[in-house]
């Protein structure tokens, strides 16, 4: 039974949230393989917003089952107050499962979102505000030029600025350290770099305020008003990360009439599983680095030994790649299945 | 720079959401004063509704920024399988706060919402789905029967007396003690519940051969998503005393208030009963001394500045 009065009932004021809320999705099953460097990578994704972040925020991790060493750094970050909202999944529910839970229930009135694996530079917000406030009908502002089009030009809801006396249609030419930056992040071969150099980006310039932006936004990073996100839940998340789901949310958006843009200039940086020299240069420019932490220092597990040279080169060519990329799968699926 | 593909695009199928997700919010700054039980209280809470709940559901605890004895708990359990989604919040964000952000993110077409203090009995998941489902218009469907002030279900009586197919009784259908077991667990004195009881009576509603008492409280109940998206977002700024609204508003829009027949959930409060007859003796003098109001009014004071001072 209830004896005495609940304190709480007491009039003490209830936390009110920060008017910027930063979210991330975590899904680390296990610290071998493809995840091996992933924590680290997490801890500077993690640094960078605090270090780079000029306004005050809240931050939510979503965490997508993770493995428990994973879960237990998360709690002892929570502990240590540096996450305000630690959500912990059981089961992994998919990215798209879990923008469900941000989109819907993040109580703040500008949601940024970010994967676990984003470097953040100092301005990412200044420059990514100064997108919406020059284009208010704005659904998602990414803080890096978008290079790649997800939407395939399918996109609808920048043609309405098409004839708009007070918006100017162009293109914009990245620099080549820009692409070069971005074609690193992701890894692209060299086949798949070429085109970025050869293409200029679409862009639309606010004439009153000469603010320009790119056409497109990426789902790496992004920030979206509330009022937006509120609309575009549920997404479809039957699966773990598929474009099929993760893409509802750009034709939710533009079916609403909301613009996907991004900034000239890239403000935050895609790091990504690893990490090699010239990369943790660029985190070494953001945040402090412990020197016993730094994953890069470590030579690739290929270079290490010769026999495994080989392998490599077998793993990589095309004859067996697709058979390597199917065991590697099979192995992650029966060690990762749900229980 | 990424180096192969994420195996989590190899992810063919994830869990799907159980249609019914079973929620809670816990406070528990500290473990004395008035929370002195308040771990075993959540103890027995969590315990009872494994235990009571059959059928899918998924289960959700929104922490309001417990201490750590109490996250420790709920921790272990979300590593052991038992809470599906855990949320720790790193402040308290007010009953309403929490609300906000489970009722939103909660992704069962049906929300369960139980305090923290409430014992479950088997079927209490049961019953309540089945009064949604043969009262389409209810809003709020709470597992144990109760008499609230008439103001919360004005649009139930409404509805009930327009349909043909419903049968509305009035009586004293509600056996004392079970009328006794709710009232006085929320502190109030044997004599007053004895009072209330004479004076009062139940109005039952029978449809397609599923009865269900006109009545609700938001200390338990369960919810269709969508009834309760048209209420969000409710006002957060202070830890309690706002969520009232919700009944107040939920009546206003012609939603269903409703309770099963039976009780199939207890209300615990902030300590779990003894037998102790000795203790009682000695707690029921101490607590004839501190109900002197200008006695009483000091204490209160004391203790809510205390409270005040570790936690603000």
């Amino acid at each position: 039974m209830r004896t005495g009065a609940n304190p709480a009932k007491a009039g003490l004021p209830a936390y009110q949230p920060q008017q910027l809320g930063i979210a991330t999705i975590v899904y680390i099953p296990s610290q071998e393989g493809y995840f091996e460097h992933s924590l680290q990578i997490l801890e500077y994704t993690l640094a960078g917003l605090r270090s780079s972040t000029s306004q005050p925020f809240d931050l939510l991790v979503f965490d997508n089952g993770s493995c428990p060493e994973v879960v237990t750094r998360l709690q002892t970050l929570s502990e240590q107050k540096q996450i305000e909202w630690l959500v912990l999944s059981h089961h992994n529910i998919g990215k798209a499962g879990a923008w469900n839970w941000i989109f819907a229930a993040m109580p703040n009135e500008l949601i940024a979102y970010t994967d676990s694996d984003v470097l953040f530079r100092p301005g990412w917000l200044e420059a990514s505000l100064q997108v919406l406030d020059a284009f208010p009908q704005a659904g998602m502002i990414s803080a890096q030029p978008n290079l790649y089009d997800v939407m395939d030009g399918q996109g609808q809801a920048h043609r309405k600025l098409e004839g708009d006396g007070r918006y100017r249609s162009g293109e914009y030419w990245p620099r080549k350290e820009i692409i070069d930056e971005y074609c690193l992040g992701i890894g692209a071969t060299d086949e798949i770099a070429a085109p970025f150099y050869k293409k200029p980006l679409p862009a639309v310039t606010n004439t009153q305020s000469s603010i320009q932006a790119v056409i497109g936004a990426s789902h790496m990073q992004f920030i979206i008003p509330r009022h937006v996100a509120r609309q575009v839940v549920p997404l479809p998340a039957t699966m773990g990360l598929r474009r099929a789901e993760t893409m509802s949310l750009d034709y939710k958006i533009d079916a609403l009439g909301y613009l996907h843009l991004s900034t000239t200039e890239p403000h935050v940086f895609h790091m990504g599983n690893t990490l090699n020299e010239r990369l943790l240069e660029q985190v070494k420019g953001v945040i402090q680095v412990a020197p016993a932490s730094a994953t890069a220092g470590k030579k690739p597990p290929a270079l290490r030994r010769g026999w495994r040279r080989l392998v490599t080169r077998l793993v990589q060519s095309p004859r067996f790649n697709k058979q390597f990329v199917r065991l590697y799968n099979f192995l992650f699926q029966a060690l990762h299945a749900e229980k | 720079m990424r180096i192969g593909q994420n195996p989590a695009k190899s992810i063919e199928s994830v869990p799907q959401p159980q249609p019914v997700t079973v929620a809670l919010v816990s406070y528990i700054p500290f473990l004395s004063g008035y929370y002195a039980q308040a771990l075993d209280v959540l103890k027995a809470c969590l315990t009872s509704l494994w235990e009571s709940t059959s059928g899918p559901y998924d289960l959700l605890v929104f922490d309001n920024a417990s201490c750590a004895e109490v996250r420790h708990y709920l921790q272990e359990a979300h590593s052991q399988g038992r809470i599906q989604y855990l949320v720790l919040s790193d402040r308290n964000v007010g009953k309403g706060g929490a609300w906000n952000f489970i009722f939103q993110a909660a992704p069962g077409e049906t929300i369960a919402y139980a305090d923290s203090d409430v014992l479950f009995r088997p079927g209490w998941l049961e019953r309540s789905l089945e009064i949604i489902k043969v009262f389409p218009q209810a809003g709020m469907v709470t597992a144990r029967p109760m008499r609230t002030p008439e103001a919360f279900y004005t649009s139930t009586l409404k509805w009930a007396r327009e349909q043909p197919d419903v049968t509305v009784e009035e009586g004293n259908f509600l056996p004392w003690e079970t009328y006794r077991e709710h009232v006085l667990s929320l502190g109030t004195s044997e004599e007053q519940a004895r009072q209330w009881y004479a004076s009062r009576q139940d109005i039952r509603l029978t449809r397609q051969g599923v009865s269900a008492y006109v009545s609700a409280a938001h200390f338990q109940f369960t919810a269709p998503k969508a009834a309760l998206a048209k209420f969000l977002p409710f006002e957060m700024d202070r830890p309690m005393g706002q969520v009232r609204s919700l009944d107040e508003q939920m009546n206003l829009a012609g939603y269903l208030r409703l309770t099963t027949c039976e009780a199939l959930v207890k209300h615990l409060g902030n300590h779990l009963e003894v037998n102790d007859t000795r203790q009682e003796a000695g707690s029921a003098r101490k607590r004839r001394i501190s109900n002197l109001p200008p006695v009483k009014k000091a204490l209160l004071r004391i203790y809510d500045e205390i409270f005040k001072l570790y936690h603000t």
